[in-house]
């Protein structure tokens, strides 16, 4: 660690203990109240997310799952400010105090990268295929660190040791093409940690790699986590990887919460029947062989249309008329547990 | 993981390198390509020959003028070797060719090499300046026009850019000589300054022919580099990503987008390099430059085939050479090509 210094050094050094600063006494890094983003789709309006609250303490993990469409990666994209200019975003997401909704590209850009970073799902997309991958990185030290070049190359060499890629100095001036999966991804990884960002947010960042090296890259972000003090916002598909990794699990659907629990209480207790459906559609070992997957029935609501009621209603097999005809509130309905759903699973213990 | 000394190592790497550059795609794909070009090159001589031979009048005709008796045209082919059937001198003139010999002009009896000497270069000098005069506002329009889909520069440059697309570069060219050499005579309207008697003169003789070849060339291609850079910053992941980093809109656009644009553009202009040619032909009548161009057209008044075989000869060899060295760039420029595919 020792040329890993620059000005936000000292949040390299915590040393990762796991640690937690507890939650009820400091103020959360991050708190999103009633976030809504609908885009512009020719002369209709899709609701892509719809009233999403959470906050999340310095060092946590949260994790947010929900199928394609269900909001999670916009709503994220939401606080980094990287939506397309169709999309129109609205609530209050404040940021270690500051508000981040509303901000100018100009100012969205000295938190972009420094202070929130994101590590995206496709690596092999997501780093440009002309640059040397040594070169992505020293712009993004570059854009937010007061750094010559030559710090900066030893910074993003410094970095790529840091996330574990075999001989850092080479890997330096290679390109993305040269690299595995696996190694493509660490090297975002080096470019998100790059300012010591104090929020690191993985959308599907271990979706397309195999599942040996899902595990690697999980392994890895959680260390660094727990190095850097870092707070880390997992989006994912996968209620398994949410089980192992996360301390707080956010199901979204149709964008809007609809489960919410530290990840002991949600799995000992699910309590809406979308996230049962979610876990039943878990492969799982102790199944007889051949037995056809549980599968949720229906499609994912059309969001271009907000329906009255609860918006799993079509597909939940706890439906009774009442979710036809009223949403339901999503509230703490039980110390630590919050919930959207009139008629929830009474002992969901499936975990 | 091969434990051998040094030395043989090193000895081993340079036959193994030797092979390899043998066996490599590159020059395999030269090799393809050339072999492809023979057959293309020989159709365009022998259309040329083809054509030429329909075309009425002949060579003799044209050099006595309209007062010549019949005998005398006669007694002039007969010299000239016009009176030989056209295949036997198709055949004649290919041998020539293949030989490197391409002949000399039925007209004015100089070698046909020398007048392409004389020539080429005004040629090249023109090609060149309408390349670097397109690329040049190219550049910098299409950049400005990604930066802001749909802003005032985008549609600003959309009508200049269907405007100079619906125009024909002759009609273009006399606007150009109207305004700049009669209007406000600041340029010469013709003639053309050689490079030895001065750099200034050279290039204002052509700067007005330069623009009149690449301006339709620079609306086509900015609205290829526009369309291709709105693309990228669209839908390209990696661009998210450089946003992510907090880097700027401006250099987003340029480091990243421009970047991997410029493979695009440089196809684009590779294959237009033909365009570009044919319209120097009538570009240098027009501001009477004694380039090829001009040569092939007076060659084709006077029926002098030996010389029009040799010029369009001479430009399907261009044109084939150009497209193989824009693919050549290409492996050059990027990495993916470069050090062709692996995945650890």
């Amino acid at each position: 660690m020792s040329t890993y210094g620059a000005p936000h050094s000292a949040a390299a050094s915590v040393s990762g203990d796991g640690s937690r600063p507890s939650p009820s006494t400091t103020m959360p890094l991050l708190e999103v109240r009633d976030l809504w983003v609908r885009f512009r789709q020719g002369d209709r309006q899709v609701w892509a997310v719809n009233g999403l609250s959470y906050e999340l303490f310095g060092g946590q993990t949260l994790a947010i799952i929900g199928e394609s469409g269900s909001g999670k990666t916009v709503s994220s994209r939401a606080l980094m400010g990287l939506l397309p200019e169709t999309a129109t975003v609205t609530g209050s997401a404040r940021f270690d105090g500051e508000e981040l909704l509303g901000l100018s590209d100009q100012e969205m850009r000295q938190h972009r990268g420094a202070d929130l970073a994101m590590v995206f799902q496709d690596p092999t997309r997501s780093l440009n295929p002309t640059m040397r991958v040594g070169n992505q990185i020293t712009e993004a030290i570059r854009t937010h660190l007061p750094l010559d070049r030559r710090a900066a190359r030893e910074r993003a060499i410094e970095l790529l040791r840091l996330v574990r890629l075999p001989s850092p100095r080479q890997r330096f001036f290679e390109y993305p093409h040269q690299l595995s999966g696996g190694m493509r991804q660490r090297v975002m990884i080096a470019i998100a940690l790059a300012a010591d960002p104090k929020l690191l947010i993985a959308d599907e960042a271990t979706s397309s790699l195999d599942v040996t090296t899902q595990a690697q890259i999980m392994e890895l972000l959680l260390d660094l986590q727990g190095q850097l003090g870092m707070a880390l916002i997992m989006i994912s598909h996968d209620l398994g990887l949410a089980a192992s990794f996360a301390d707080e699990v956010i199901v979204m659907y149709a964008g809007r919460a609809v489960e919410r629990a530290s990840t002991h209480q949600l799995f000992a207790h699910v309590r809406m029947p979308y996230t049962e459906a979610l876990l039943e559609a878990i492969p799982r070992i102790e199944r007889p062989s051949h037995s056809p997957l549980p599968v949720t029935p229906g499609r994912p609501p059309d969001l271009t249309t907000l329906p009255v009621g609860c918006p799993f209603e079509p597909r939940c097999s706890r439906a009774r008329d009442t979710c036809r005809e009223t949403s339901p509130p999503f509230e703490e309905q039980e110390p630590g547990h919050w919930w959207a759903c009139w008629y929830p699973c009474d002992d969901g213990g499936s975990g | 993981m091969s434990t051998s000394t040094p030395a043989l190592g090193a000895d081993r790497r340079v036959s193994h390198g030797l092979a390899r550059a043998l066996r490599s795609p590159s020059l395999r794909l030269i090799g393809r390509r050339l072999a492809a070009a023979i057959p293309v090159l020989w159709g365009v001589t022998l259309l040329t020959f083809l054509v030429l031979n329909i075309m009425p009048g002949s060579a003799a005709q044209q050099l006595l003028g309209a007062d010549a008796t019949p005998e005398q045209v006669r007694q002039l082919e007969a010299e000239l070797n016009l009176d030989q059937p056209a295949w036997v001198r198709y055949w004649e003139w290919l041998q020539g060719v293949v030989t490197g010999d391409l002949g000399n002009s039925i007209a004015s009896g100089q070698p046909v090499t020398t007048i392409i000497g004389q020539r080429l270069p005004v040629s090249v000098e023109l090609v060149l300046c309408a390349i670097i005069v397109s690329l040049a506002f190219t550049v910098p329009l299409a950049l400005m026009a990604a930066r802001r889909p749909n802003g005032i520069v985008d549609r600003l440059s959309m009508v200049l850019s269907m405007t100079g697309l619906s125009i024909a570069n002759y009609v273009f060219a006399l606007v150009l000589v109207v305004v700049f050499a009669v209007i406000f005579p600041v340029l010469p309207a013709i003639g053309f300054v050689p490079l030895s008697d001065g750099l200034l003169g050279n290039l204002r003789s052509l700067i007005l022919p330069a623009i009149a070849i690449g301006f339709p060339l620079f609306c086509f291609y900015t609205r290829f580099l526009r369309g291709d850079l709105v693309e990228q910053m669209r839908g390209e992941d990696y661009v998210v990503t450089a946003k992510a980093k907090g880097v700027g809109p401006w250099r987003v656009l340029i480091r990243h987008a421009f970047r991997n644009s410029l493979f695009g553009l440089l196809t684009i202009v590779g294959l237009n390099l033909g365009t570009l040619i044919g319209a120097t032909v009538i570009i240098e009548q027009i501001f009477a430059l004694p380039g090829i161009g001009q040569e092939l057209l007076q060659a084709i008044n006077n029926r002098d085939a030996v010389v029009v075989q040799a010029i369009v000869l001479l430009l399907a060899v261009v044109v084939v050479v150009a497209n193989l060295i824009t693919d050549l760039l290409y492996a050059v420029l990027d990495p993916r090509i470069r050090y062709g595919q692996r995945s650890a």
